[in-house]
């Protein structure tokens, strides 16, 4: 038997999701294939250092018909795949029409069986046992660190006939104009009510770039406008577990904590000592963010 | 136009989760509340009631009966009527197989969910609705308009931005703000919910292949380590962040 990786790409290469999956794919099966939309067949087969034996080539991922072949075709019974809203959308399909169980938010794989999987929005874990062969895992970011592979890639193209889907028409794509996606970040630098107004954001923008980070808000923030609202971390909005969390200004309120408190290193800055935030951070500075961020610019420098 | 409103029946975003000797949820001084992104899928669709007198919501739980007065709740802020599955929900599974046979008997234009429902997050009914109905899934949808010959019109949220959409109905979508404000029932609504029904039905059987063995809380942060203003550049080391 043999698993299957669902490959997200990030401006063009493997994402750091995937490359975890695949690395989790590993510990699983010896045999560990990938299903990507990428057509740069130079660049698929250096995935061989990822941890892929063959890589299927397709089109699209809404083919679910050739999906569905591949599975039965190559006996596929793991999937594992990142937790994006494409591949949540092609493993419900795969699961109701070739009877594979979904495993969500998954924060560790005991064994072939077991899982510990995250619930409430991270404010709780349970451990589940499944009792099917066919499985579909869906990884939480960040859950392990990826390693390196020597294996020499096969790569196979299949053959996609995409029905025309007449439902339903794309009348618009606007493309979110930002350097580092929040899902994808090592590093994201959030900030809350405490910078007082937008004007403000001068300096998270300006410390994100040094860092390579993404920026985020708390809710207040994008309720205010000050900032988009597909910036907004927390309970109600983007669950996210970069490596490195900086809440700065942000009071850390139970419902704030839930969307972040995955992150493995937590960073509160805030002029408030009692802030909540501090008794979930692995750092804090305790001192006003218009004199702490500005130094931490500095220190960058 | 009939809408469907399918609801979820949660703890308070504010709730400290805990679990009892027994492994069971702890719902002692837990308040619940219609899960906040459903609140606002319900609340879009009081707006296009409010702008097309043919539109008929009706308002859908997996649940128990202590779900009851948040149905109501449902019905003050303006739904026609509710229907309950009597039931212990065991997984996504059962509620989307539950939520499709209820769909398949009752003919609905679209059907409104919320992205994800925040106790276990799965974020998977939308969709395993729409494979079992074959009716077409957008998640996460952050504003919905009606357009003319029963058709609509929709923003999805994508990894790389948003698209905006034209689409025939039947459609199932997974709601997420700034779709719609929440709305809070007056006193009119909450008279009117009296009269309005809110019918039990019985669940069909699924057999479910997971079993939640254990609960348990994460654990917990080692000890902060506090650091000095003046000493910034201590942080910057730790977190090994120069030069990346």
């Amino acid at each position: 038997m043999s698993s299957l990786v669902f490959i997200d790409l990030n401006k063009s290469k493997i994402s750091d999701s995937s490359m975890q999956a695949a690395t989790i794919a590993n510990e699983l099966d010896n045999d560990v294939y990938g299903l990507t939309t990428s057509k740069d067949d130079e660049y698929i087969s250096s995935l061989g250092n990822n941890g892929f034996d063959k890589i299927f080539k397709i089109d699209d991922f809404n083919n679910i018909d050739a999906i569905k072949e591949t599975i039965i075709n190559h006996k596929i019974n793991t999937i594992v795949s990142s937790n994006t809203n494409l591949f949540k959308e092609v493993v419900s399909q795969i699961s109701i029409k070739l009877n594979f169980t979904i495993l969500s938010n998954v924060l560790e794989i005991i064994d072939n069986n077991k899982i510990i999987s995250s619930i409430f929005t991270g404010k709780a874990e349970t451990q589940l046992r499944v009792d099917n062969e066919n499985r579909i895992f869906l990884i939480n970011k960040n859950i392990i660190d990826s390693k390196k592979f020597d294996k020499v890639v096969d790569i196979i193209s299949i053959d996609s006939k995409i029905s025309q889907n007449n439902n339903f028409e794309i009348i618009e794509q606007t493309l979110i104009e930002e350097d580092i996606s929040l899902n994808d970040a090592d590093i994201v630098i959030s900030a809350g009510r405490g910078l007082k107004s937008p004007e403000n954001w001068k300096m998270i923008d300006e410390l994100a770039k040094k860092l390579n980070a993404a920026t985020a808000c708390s809710k207040p923030v994008s309720d205010a406008g000050w900032r988009p609202h597909h910036e907004h971390v927390g309970q109600t909005g983007l669950k996210i577990s970069p490596k490195i969390y900086f809440a700065i200004g942000i009071s850390g309120a139970i419902q704030h904590l839930a969307g972040v408190n995955s992150s493995k290193t937590i960073v509160v800055i805030n002029n408030d000592p009692d802030a909540p935030f501090f008794k979930a951070a692995d750092y804090g500075v305790v001192g006003d963010a218009f004199e702490v961020v500005p130094k931490i610019i500095d220190s960058l420098s | 136009m009939k809408i469907l409103v399918c609801i979820s029946c949660v703890p308070d975003t504010t709730s400290k989760i805990s679990f009892s000797d027994e492994n069971k949820f702890n719902s002692e001084n837990v308040q619940f509340i219609i899960g906040p992104y459903e609140d606002y899928a319900l609340a879009r669709a009081v707006e296009l009631k409010e702008k097309n007198s043919d539109v008929d919501i009706s308002l859908l739980n997996v649940g128990s009966s202590e779900n009851d007065q948040l149905l109501r709740k449902g019905l003050a802020i303006g739904a026609d009527r509710a229907y309950r599955i009597n039931s212990e929900p065991s997984d996504s599974n059962f509620v989307a197989i539950n939520i499709a046979n209820f769909i398949k008997k009752n003919n609905f234009d679209l059907i409104l969910m919320g992205k994800e429902s925040i106790d276990y997050n799965s974020g998977l009914v939308h969709y395993l609705c729409g494979s079992l109905l074959d009716i077409q899934t957008f998640n996460p949808v952050t504003f919905l308009d009606l357009d003319k010959d029963k058709k609509v019109i929709i923003k999805r949220e994508t990894d790389s931005g948003v698209d905006k959409i034209k689409a025939n109905l039947p459609l199932i979508l997974g709601c997420q703000e700034p779709i719609a404000e929440w709305k809070i029932p007056n006193m009119r609504g909450i008279m009117n919910a009296r009269t309005k029904d809110l019918i039990v039905i019985d669940p069909i059987s699924v057999s479910s292949s997971l079993e939640y063995e254990k609960f348990s809380l994460p654990p917990e942060k080692g000890e902060i380590k506090y650091i000095d203003i003046e000493n910034i550049d201590i942080l910057i080391n730790e977190l090994k962040i120069k030069n990346l």
